[in-house]
C-alpha cells in the first residue's frame, strides 16, 4: 500500500491537471462525479482508506484529506459559475449590433460661432441687438460719417433695391445694409448712453464669389459709450474676446488703420496658426492674420445720434463670422457655408 | 502704391533693411501688401483712402522722418531762369469745382527717358512712355501732385479755359475712347472746345507727340467729390481721379511745377519759356486745431509724455506751439494742407497714438456704469426655434437671400412683385427671397444629388414679402421618417410627420395650432394646411405646411417622383401668440382617472377635428384627453366609411369618478356622435 500523505499529493497533481483541460460545463460537472460523488468518488475513497491508516497519523492526515477536498470543491464551483457566466442569458441580444440613434440636428457652424460670441460678451455685460437688413442710406452710410460721393464707400460695395421696400423696422429701405452699424446708430438713437451692445447679423456687399467672398456674410459688430471709455480698454476688451474665441496660446497684434466712423482706427492681427507666426503662403508672408476693423467712435457719428462727443466717448468693432471661421477650423472655401452640404454642416459640434 | 526703397532712401534716411522699413511704416497705418527685395527692393503699401498724401513718396518719407527722427531731404525744386515768354492766358470759369490751376509754358525736345529714370517708373508700376510724360509721372509719384502736358500748338487760341462741359460735347481721351460729357464734368478746355477731363484724363489731340516743342505743363487741385463723380459715371479710374478723388494738397501744384522744371532741366529735355501762372482765386490758410494734453490720455486710455507731442508731430509737417486756451493746457497745431484728413483734435490725437504705437497701449478693460437693456427676445425666439428643430433631427441651413426672379414668382403672394435689386451680380441674385423654402430645396437637391436620400433641414432668417421684410422659420423632409433601423424597413417621411414638428414647434412657444385644409401654389393640393391659432374668436395665420408641388421641387433640381415636405411659419406672428412668461404651475392630479375607448364607424370624409368638436361638446368637464388611437377601413367597414377609434381619458380634480360616470358620460358622447353624424358604435 503506498503511503496515504503520497496518494494525496498525486490526487491533487492529478486534479489540477485535469481542472485545466475541462473545457466546457459537462466536462466540469464529469470532473466533480470523479472526485466528489459519494459512491465511488476518488476524494470519498481516499477518506475511506484514511480508516486503515495508524491511529497516531489519521489526524494529520485527515487535515490533509479535508483541505483537499474543500479546495476541489470551491475550485470547481469557481469554475462552474464562470461557465454559468458565460453562457448566453435566456433573452440575450446581440449587444454588437447598432442601436436606435434618435435623430439629432446640428446648428449651422456660423449660429454654433455666433452662439459662442455672443455668450462671451454677454458675460461682459454686452447686450445683444437686432436690426433690419434693409436699410436707408442715412443709417447704413451718412450717419456714420459716409456722405453721399465719400471715397470710402468704395470700401463697401453696395447691393441697391431697385425701388423702396419697407425694412423690418417700418422705415423705406433702399440699399442692403453693408454692416450691422446701422443698428447702432438707431440704438444710439433710442438708448442715452452708457452703451455696451454687439450687433450680429447677416450683411450685403456686392462682391463676386470666391474662395474668400459671398454677396451675403455675417457679421458681429460691438459698441461701447461711456465718459470714460478708452482705446486701451478697446484693446483690452478685444484681446480678451480673440485669446477666448481662437484660444490662449494666439499672438494678438493692435495697429493702426482706417474707418470713416472711427477715429483712431485699428485693427487687430492674430498670429498665423498655419506657420506659427513663422511667415507662410496662408499669411501672406507676414505671420499675422487680420481678424478685425475697430476704433474710437467718430465724434461725428455721436454728433448725428445726439450725443455729446466732448462727455461721451466710444468704441466699436466689427469681424465677419466666416472670417473666424476659416481661421478656426481651416474652412478652404467660405462657399461651404451656404452650399449646405449635410457633410459638411455633421462635421461641426452640436 | 509702390514705393521703391532707393527713391524713399534719397528722401529720407531710412534703414537698409527694406524689410524693416516696411514693418515699422505697417505698425503706423500702411498695411504692407508685398516686399520686393533685390536690386530694386519696393514696398506695395495698401494706403487707406484717408492718406492721399501717402499715396507718394514724400508722404511715406514725412512718416519715415517722424518714426526714426531724421530730417525730410526735400528733391531739387529749383526752378530754372526762364526763356522768352509764350503767350497763355489761362482763366477758371468754376473755381468751386476747380481752387487752383497753375501752368507754365516749357520748350522741349521730345525723346526718350535716360535709364535711371525709366527703372524707378518701371519699379513703381508706371509705363515709360517719353521723357516729357516720364517727367509729370515722376512728379506724381515723388510729391504725389498729378500733372499733366499739353502740346501748346494743339491749344486754339493758346487759351486754357476751366469750366463745366457743355451739353453734347464729347472728347477723346488718352486711351482712344470717346467719352460724353455733360455740365457735371470739369474740362480743360481751348477756345474751341474740351482738350482734358479735369483730374482724370487728357485728351489725344493735345498728346504730346515726337514733334512736339513747345508743352503746357498743367498742376491743379480739382474738387474731390466732383472728380469722384465724373471718374465713376465714366467708368475711368486713373492714377489722377484716385489721387484728387482722396483730396488734392491746395498749394502743391505750383511746387509740382517746379519739380518738374527741375528735372527737365536736368534732363535737358525743357526749360521754361516764361512765368510760372498761378489761378488761385481764394487762398486759404491751413486749419489751426487746439489740441488738449488732457484729451490725449482721456481717448488713448494712456498718458503720452509732453515732448512726445511735438516730437511726432513736428515731422509729419504739423506746426506745433504749446499753448493753454482756457484751462486745458495744450497746443495750437497748424495743419499742412496735404493732410486733408485732419480737422479736428481727434485726428491729432490718432496721430500722436499711431506713433506713440499702438502696441505701447495697455489693455484695459471700459467701467460698466450702469446694467444694459435685456437682450433682443428675437434672438432668444430663433434659439428655441433651433432647439426644437435640431433635437426632431434637422440640421441648420444658410441660404442666400436673393434668387432668380422666376424661381421667386411661384413663393410670392398673388399679385406680389418680388422686390428687385437694382444692381444684381447677375440674375441668378435678381431679386429678393419672398420665403426661405426655394434656398432650402436647393439645398435639398444639393444634398440629394451626393448620395444623400434622408434630408432634414431648417432654417431661420429674413424673407421678403410684400409686408416688406419679415422673419421666418422653415424646415423641409425627404426621406426616412427616422433614422433607418435593422430592426424595421425604412418608413418613409409623410405629411404627419412635417405636421407634427410644426405642431411641436409651435407648441414650444405655447401656442396651440389648428391645421386647415388650403392651397398654396407651391404645395400639392390636398396636402396642404394652414397653419391657424384661434384667439379671443380671431383666427390667426401662423404658417403652411404641406408638400412640395412636384413640378415646383424639379424646377430646382429635386427628383419629382421623390416626396418632399415643408413647413414655414412667421415668427412675427409667433412673437404676437406666444405665451407670456408668467406661468403658474398646475398642481398634479390627486384621483385617478377613468379611460374608455369607442370605436365608431363614420363617413370616411368627415374630419377629425369635426368629431373631436362633437365629443368636447358633448362630453361633461370630467373629459380630459380624446386621442384618436386607430384608423381603419376594408373588411367590416363599409365602403365610403371608416372606423375610427378614440380613447377618452376622464378624471375630476376633487373626486375619484366612479365607472359609472364614466360609463354615462360615453354613452352621451357615442350619442352625440351618432345623432351628428350618424355614428355606428362598432
Amino acid at each position: 500500500m503506498t503511503d496515504p500523505a503520497s496518494h494525496i499529493d498525486d490526487l491533487r497533481t492529478r486534479f489540477d491537471r485535469e481542472l485545466a483541460q475541462a473545457s466546457s460545463e459537462p466536462d466540469l460537472r464529469a470532473v466533480r462525479d470523479r472526485y466528489l460523488s459519494r459512491r465511488g468518488g476518488l476524494v470519498s475513497g481516499l477518506l475511506k482508506m484514511l480508516g486503515t491508516a495508524p491511529p497516531e497519523e489519521r489526524p494529520r492526515l485527515g487535515q490533509l484529506a479535508n483541505r483537499l477536498k474543500q479546495d476541489i470543491e470551491e475550485r470547481l464551483s469557481a469554475r462552474l459559475a464562470e461557465t454559468e457566466r458565460a453562457r448566453p442569458a435566456r433573452d440575450a441580444v446581440d449587444v454588437t449590433l447598432p442601436g436606435r440613434t434618435p435623430a439629432l440636428g446640428h446648428r449651422h457652424p456660423l449660429t454654433l460661432l455666433r452662439d459662442r460670441i455672443e455668450g462671451i460678451f454677454t458675460r461682459l455685460g454686452f447686450v445683444v441687438i437686432e436690426g433690419p437688413e434693409l436699410e436707408d442710406d442715412y443709417h447704413n452710410f451718412e450717419a456714420l460719417n459716409m456722405p453721399a460721393d465719400h471715397p470710402a464707400r468704395d470700401m463697401q460695395d453696395t447691393l441697391y433695391l431697385a425701388s423702396p421696400v419697407r425694412s423690418a423696422v417700418g422705415t423705406p429701405a433702399t440699399v442692403l445694409r453693408t454692416h450691422t452699424s446701422g443698428m447702432q446708430v438707431r440704438y444710439m438713437e433710442q438708448f442715452p448712453p452708457p452703451v455696451r451692445l454687439i450687433a450680429p447679423g447677416r450683411v450685403y456687399r456686392r462682391d463676386n464669389f470666391d474662395p474668400t467672398h459671398t454677396p451675403m456674410f455675417t457679421q458681429v459688430e460691438g459698441l461701447v459709450v461711456g465718459e470714460h471709455v478708452s482705446l486701451a480698454d478697446l484693446k483690452g476688451t478685444l484681446f480678451v474676446f480673440l485669446r477666448e474665441l481662437f484660444g490662449a496660446n494666439r499672438q494678438l497684434r493692435f495697429r493702426p488703420s482706417f474707418f470713416p466712423y472711427t477715429e483712431p482706427s485699428a485693427e487687430v492681427d492674430i498670429s498665423c496658426a498655419a506657420c506659427g507666426g513663422r511667415k507662410c503662403a496662408m499669411c501672406k508672408h507676414t505671420g499675422w492674420i487680420e481678424v478685425l476693423g475697430s476704433g474710437m467712435v467718430h465724434p461725428a457719428v455721436f454728433e448725428a445720434v445726439g450725443y455729446d462727443p466732448e462727455r461721451y466717448t466710444g468704441w466699436a468693432f466689427g469681424m465677419g463670422i466666416e472670417r473666424v471661421a476659416l481661421l478656426k477650423w481651416g474652412v478652404e472655401d467660405i462657399r461651404l457655408f451656404y452650399e449646405n452640404d449635410l457633410r459638411f454642416l455633421e462635421q461641426f459640434p452640436l | 502704391v509702390r514705393i521703391v526703397h532707393a527713391w524713399l532712401a534719397e528722401l529720407v534716411r531710412v534703414p537698409e533693411d527694406v524689410e524693416t522699413t516696411a514693418h515699422e511704416l505697417s505698425l503706423r497705418g500702411f498695411e504692407v501688401a508685398a516686399v520686393e527685395t533685390g536690386r530694386s527692393a519696393v514696398i506695395d503699401f495698401e494706403i487707406t483712402a484717408n492718406r492721399p498724401d501717402c499715396l507718394s513718396h514724400i508722404g511715406l518719407a514725412r512718416e519715415a522722418s517722424a518714426i526714426w527722427g531724421v530730417p525730410v531731404r526735400m528733391p531739387d525744386l529749383a526752378m530754372p531762369s526762364p526763356g522768352p515768354a509764350e503767350a497763355i492766358d489761362v482763366r477758371i470759369e468754376d473755381p468751386d469745382l476747380c481752387p487752383r490751376y497753375c501752368a507754365q509754358i516749357f520748350q522741349v525736345r521730345v525723346a526718350s527717358s535716360p535709364g535711371w529714370l525709366v527703372e524707378r517708373l518701371e519699379a513703381a508700376g508706371v509705363r515709360p512712355i517719353n521723357n516729357i510724360v516720364d517727367v509729370t509721372n515722376y512728379v506724381m509719384l515723388e510729391l504725389g501732385q498729378p500733372m499733366h502736358a499739353f502740346d501748346l500748338d494743339r491749344i486754339a487760341g493758346r487759351t486754357l479755359v476751366i469750366r463745366r462741359a457743355r451739353t453734347d460735347e464729347r472728347l477723346t481721351t488718352l486711351d482712344d475712347v470717346e467719352r460724353p460729357l455733360d455740365r457735371d464734368t470739369l474740362v480743360i478746355a481751348d477756345a474751341d472746345r474740351a482738350i482734358a477731363i479735369g483730374g482724370v484724363m487728357g485728351g489725344v489731340d493735345s498728346e504730346i507727340a515726337q514733334t512736339t516743342g513747345l508743352i503746357a505743363l498743367e498742376s491743379a487741385c480739382f474738387l474731390p467729390s466732383s472728380v469722384r463723380r465724373t471718374s465713376k459715371r465714366l467708368g475711368l479710374k486713373t492714377e489722377a481721379s484716385m489721387r484728387f478723388e482722396r483730396g488734392g494738397d491746395i498749394n502743391a501744384p505750383p511746387v509740382g511745377i517746379a519739380r518738374a522744371a527741375a528735372l527737365l532741366n536736368r534732363l535737358e529735355a525743357g526749360r521754361p519759356r516764361g512765368p510760372l501762372i498761378d489761378r488761385y482765386p481764394v487762398p486759404r490758410s491751413p486749419a489751426r486745431v487746439y489740441l488738449r494734453a488732457a484729451r490725449i490720455g482721456r481717448l488713448l486710455g494712456e498718458e503720452v509724455p509732453a515732448q512726445d507731442v511735438p516730437r511726432i508731430l513736428e515731422p509729419l509737417g504739423f506746426g506745433v506751439a504749446a499753448s493753454r486756451e482756457g484751462a486745458d493746457p495744450g497746443w495750437m497745431v497748424s495743419v499742412p494742407t496735404y493732410r486733408v484728413d485732419v480737422s479736428r483734435e481727434v485726428d491729432l490725437i490718432e496721430e500722436v497714438g499711431r506713433h506713440y504705437g499702438f502696441d505701447r497701449l495697455p489693455a484695459t478693460f471700459p467701467v460698466l456704469a450702469a446694467p444694459q437693456p435685456p437682450s433682443d427676445p428675437r434672438i432668444g425666439r430663433d434659439r428655441l426655434v433651433r432647439r426644437v428643430l435640431t433635437a426632431a433631427g434637422f440640421s441648420e441651413a444658410m441660404t442666400f437671400a436673393f434668387l432668380e426672379r422666376h424661381a421667386a414668382l411661384p413663393f410670392c403672394e398673388a399679385g406680389f412683385e418680388p422686390a428687385a435689386i437694382a444692381n444684381p451680380l447677375s440674375e441668378k441674385y435678381a431679386v429678393l427671397r419672398p420665403s426661405l423654402l426655394p434656398g432650402l430645396i436647393d439645398a435639398c437637391s444639393h444634398n440629394r444629388r451626393r448620395e444623400r436620400r434622408d434630408i432634414q433641414l431648417f432654417e431661420t432668417g429674413s424673407c421678403f414679402r410684400a409686408g416688406g421684410e419679415s422673419r421666418a422659420a422653415a424646415f423641409v423632409w425627404t426621406g426616412a421618417a427616422q433614422p433607418p433601423h435593422w430592426s424595421a424597413p425604412v418608413r418613409l417621411v409623410d405629411f404627419f410627420d412635417i405636421k407634427g414638428v410644426a405642431q411641436r414647434l409651435a407648441g414650444a412657444f405655447g401656442i396651440e395650432v389648428d391645421c386647415l385644409s388650403a392651397t398654396r401654389s407651391y404645395l400639392v393640393p390636398g396636402r396642404t394646411a394652414e397653419l391657424v391659432v384661434r384667439r379671443d374668436g380671431t383666427a390667426h395665420h401662423l404658417g403652411v405646411v404641406g408638400q412640395v408641388a412636384p413640378a415646383v421641387a424639379a424646377a430646382r433640381g429635386f427628383p419629382a417622383q421623390e416626396e418632399l415636405y415643408a413647413a414655414e411659419i412667421d415668427l412675427a406672428a409667433v412673437a404676437a401668440l406666444e405665451a407670456s412668461d408668467d406661468l403658474t404651475a398646475q398642481s398634479l392630479p390627486r384621483f385617478p382617472s377613468i379611460v374608455r375607448d369607442i370605436s365608431i364607424v363614420v363617413d370616411e370624409v368627415l374630419p377629425a377635428a369635426t368629431v373631436r368638436g362633437t365629443i368636447r361638446s358633448a362630453a361633461p368637464a370630467t373629459l380630459v384627453s380624446i386621442a384618436e388611437f386607430d384608423r381603419y377601413q376594408g373588411k367590416g367597414v363599409p365602403a365610403g366609411r371608416v372606423s375610427l377609434s378614440l380613447r377618452l381619458t376622464f378624471r375630476a380634480s376633487d373626486r375619484t369618478l366612479t365607472d359609472q360616470a364614466a360609463d354615462e358620460a360615453t354613452d352621451g358622447i357615442v350619442g352625440a356622435l351618432r345623432s351628428a353624424h350618424g355614428a355606428e358604435r362598432r
